[in-house]
């Protein structure tokens, strides 16, 4: 079972190595775990020894995806951490060895957004979710041993016992910091939700905050809110079972839309809230839900915030009337908010002070020979997080 | 007719002239009416100064509901106290006051926090009713004893009007009664709000304004005044450019002759990526959808300030609400408190560095109040204000 991934010195600087990867060759069919060749890393590159891997549901729509932006054959997975195997030319800041999580968003530390409070969007290596390359010289460093090109996701491509990430897409994390199986939560689930409680809308102590959709990703803003001193923290959810998940987090009353019989949800929150949240957040990915999270929020001061990730091409529409009269603001969060290379961190250190839950995110575990099953465990909602070990040696 | 009516009329009804709106679309037709005394918590005024906005154009001319006639309009004066029912201590008879349609009562959530606007004393906080907001009655009949509406709390075409204390705010006794400190009753607060409160307009910002009427050379106003440093104009009316440079505008999109670039796209490529606040005063979807796709990624902000038909929808690609950063929101009054910033508004314009007077390009009797209404239907006027009294 170690043949092929037998840790490798870095006696493979500079050259491709052989090893093991899950790739998405049909839409919608189980991932195969064949050798690939992955190649050196290129200037402002590094190569990835990935030790976990996560699933998220952002993986799960491009994975179903039939036609464009989708492409085959794919690595897939964006949420991991790993250690550095190698280093490609003008990379400084880390060096072989280094623990690293790597992030779908990029942050260069050099353009005007980066280098703003107000903005996480790096302007430089700008976001682009459909892009199969790496985001710098826009090629491939994948191939499969036919030497067909396999395509990146995300610019992280995690479902491979190594990767190679773009130095604005890496986060260093302290040595003196133990790799453990949930810390690879902070580089997409864990921080989204997290940041955009804490980071985008700010909820301050006493807050009201209603979440709808309660994954990985409503979870984390509960958790957020409640790191924030939110005193309500209402969560909307078809899936009753969420409610007693949720508590964990500091969910503190529970809406099941399967459930309402007379009313709405919207104006079951509003009375419940005796005029609306102060913030809502939706974490689904569906125009109608971010409708109701605007409804629900309340009169005056109210935000709504979007985290979940929509079919391309969604428009979502709002009644001008409501929009100019009820002082709500619409907006969305990325990341949320966070920038990857500072704020990781941040939550890194708040988990070691036992402040932040990392760990309750994780209900499964398995082998990378075992990935399917993650995906199974998610599309039927019987999981937040599984943790995929990559490698069993070391 | 309208000589000055003492105190003496203190608790009994007060005969005056008003202009009546009979007939949606119709010229209003200066008659005489009678006006109740205020009831407790509401307050008589004489008005001296009042000005026509747009939004008394959309209901003039609204055939149904929530159109509603015969009806008295004008929502933007300055006036007197003439008197006060019971349970008022906030003014009294002499006070110069200026009535506005938003309401601040001091005491619920809303009005203790710094961070909304939205008085919740009224049943919706900005409903748009036919009646005095506490008692839902009218206070003006006509001759024949019928019933006349009252428009949006305060109903200014008239010699005197009943509002509610909630919607008035009282003016300092030792800063004279000007024709331009009436405006700070709805369109220039709206403007100026927007760009200071609302939107927080740093120094050094870039900021779009798509409409250039009063409300929209009110938010430059505003904008010049929190030191942004571009301040594009957008609007299908060049001469608006050169009016708009004495408002701070420093730039100019004529959005009827971009050829084959709309107005965000020419903005866009003009301010390098967006511009930081972009304002929506125009009342229209379609526009609100325009200044969302330039506000800059990361943190552009569009704040919607325009009056938009009943029924309307703005329509949003989800992607960009997730990815870009940008925010979208709305206010009334540019988020003003009435009671506590018109004053400081006030006081800006007395120590000379906010222009109100700048505002005013037209003046007219009561009795041709219907040439304001021709004025600004044809987008020749900015603001026309109409003289109540002849003295």
């Amino acid at each position: 079972m170690a043949a092929m991934d037998e840790k490798l010195s870095s006696g493979n600087r500079g050259n491709p190595i052989r090893c093991r990867a899950a790739v998405s060759r049909k839409p919608g069919e189980p991932l195969v775990i064949e050798e690939i060749i992955v190649a050196p890393p290129m200037p402002h590159e590094v190569r990835v020894r990935i030790v976990y891997t996560s699933l998220c549901h952002s993986d799960i729509t491009f994975w179903k995806m039939k036609d464009f932006p989708a492409v085959f054959p794919r690595i897939l997975g964006h949420e991991a951490i790993g250690v550095v195997e190698s280093v490609g030319e003008e990379v400084t800041e880390v060096a072989e060895g280094d623990t690293v999580i790597p992030t779908l968003i990029s942050e260069c530390g050099e353009c005007v957004d980066c280098r703003s409070t107000k903005s996480n969007l790096c302007s430089k290596l700008p976001f682009k979710q459909i892009s199969p390359f790496m985001p710098r010289h826009e090629t491939s460093r994948f191939t499969d041993l036919n030497g067909e090109v396999i395509y990146h996701f995300l610019s992280v491509s995690s479902f491979s016992e190594y990767t190679v990430v773009d130095i604005a897409h890496l986060t260093k994390i302290d040595s003196s910091i133990p790799i453990f199986k949930a810390a690879g939560l902070l580089g997409c689930g864990v921080s989204t939700g997290v940041g955009a409680a804490w980071r985008t809308a700010n909820v301050e102590p006493g807050s009201t905050v209603a979440i709808f959709g309660l994954g990985s990703i409503g979870l984390a803003v509960a958790e957020g809110a409640r790191l924030c001193g939110a005193t309500r923290i209402i969560g909307v959810d078809v899936n009753q079972d969420k409610f007693e998940i949720g508590k964990k987090f500091g969910v503190t009353d529970f809406i099941n839309p399967a459930n309402c019989e007379n009313k709405s949800v919207t104006e079951l929150m509003i009375e419940m809230t005796k005029g609306g949240a102060d913030y809502c957040f939706e974490c689904v990915g569906n125009s109608s839900l971010v409708q109701q999270a605007y409804a629900c929020c309340r009169k005056g001061w109210g935000k709504a915030i979007v985290l979940g990730v929509d079919q391309p091409g969604s428009q979502l529409t709002l009644p001008s009337y409501d929009v100019l009269h009820k002082g709500k603001t619409l907006m969305g969060s990325f990341f949320g908010g966070l920038k990857p290379k500072s704020d990781i961190p941040v939550l890194l250190n708040r988990y070691i002070n036992k402040e932040l839950q990392l760990d309750e995110f994780v209900t499964h575990e398995m082998t990378f020979e075992d990935i399917n099953k993650a995906f199974d465990l998610l599309i039927e909602g019987k999981c937040l997080r599984c943790v995929i070990c990559m490698n069993t040696v070391g | 007719m309208a000589e000055k009516v003492s105190s003496g009329s203190r608790g009994k009804p007060i005969r005056c002239r008003a202009a009546v709106c009979r007939k949606p679309g119709e010229p209003l037709v200066i008659e005489e009416i009678v006006v109740a005394p205020p009831m407790p918590h509401e307050v008589r005024i004489r008005i001296i100064y009042t000005s026509l906005c747009h939004s008394d154009i959309v209901f003039w001319k609204m055939k149904d509901f929530p159109g509603i006639f015969p009806i008295i309009l004008g929502h933007e004066a300055i006036g007197v106290v003439e008197s006060v029912g019971e349970d008022v201590n906030e003014v009294s008879e002499g006070d110069t006051v200026i009535p506005t349609f938003m309401a601040e009562c001091g005491e619920c959530r809303d009005c203790k926090s710094t961070k909304s606007n939205l008085c919740s004393s009224s049943e919706l906080p900005f409903k748009v009713s036919p009646f005095m907001p506490r008692y839902g009655t009218s206070r003006f009949t006509d001759l024949n004893g019928e019933t006349l509406y009252h428009f949006l709390c305060v109903s200014s075409f008239s010699e005197y009007t009943v509002i509610d204390i909630a919607h008035v705010t009282k003016i300092d006794s030792g800063i004279p009664l000007s024709k331009a400190a009436g405006l700070l009753g709805c369109g220039v607060s709206t403007g100026v709000g927007a760009a200071w409160r609302t939107a927080k307009v740093e120094p050094g910002s870039t900021v779009a304004i798509f409409g250039l009427g009063s409300i929209g050379l009110a938010v430059a106003e505003g904008a010049r005044l929190c030191g942004a440093t571009r301040i594009i104009g957008v609007d299908v009316n060049q001469d608006k450019f050169e009016v708009g440079k004495k408002f701070g505008l420093t730039d100019f999109v004529n959005a009827a002759n971009s050829e084959n670039k709309s107005a965000s796209e020419v903005i866009i490529e003009m301010t390098d990526g967006g511009a930081d606040y972009c304002f929506e005063c125009v009342g229209m979807a379609s526009v609100v959808q325009e200044a969302y796709a330039c506000c800059r990624k990361g943190w552009g902000k569009t704040i919607v300030l325009g009056v938009d038909k009943p029924g309307s929808q703005v329509s949003i690609p989800s992607a960009s609400i997730l990815c870009t950063g940008k925010s979208l929101m709305g206010v009334l009054f540019g988020g003003l408190k009435p009671k506590s910033d018109i004053p400081i508004l006030l006081n800006r314009y007395i120590n000379k560095e906010l222009q109100l007077d700048e505002f005013i390009t037209h003046e007219v009797t009561f009795e041709d109040i219907n040439k304001a209404f021709d004025l600004l239907i044809e987008g020749k006027c900015l603001r026309c204000v109409i003289c109540m009294n002849d003295q």
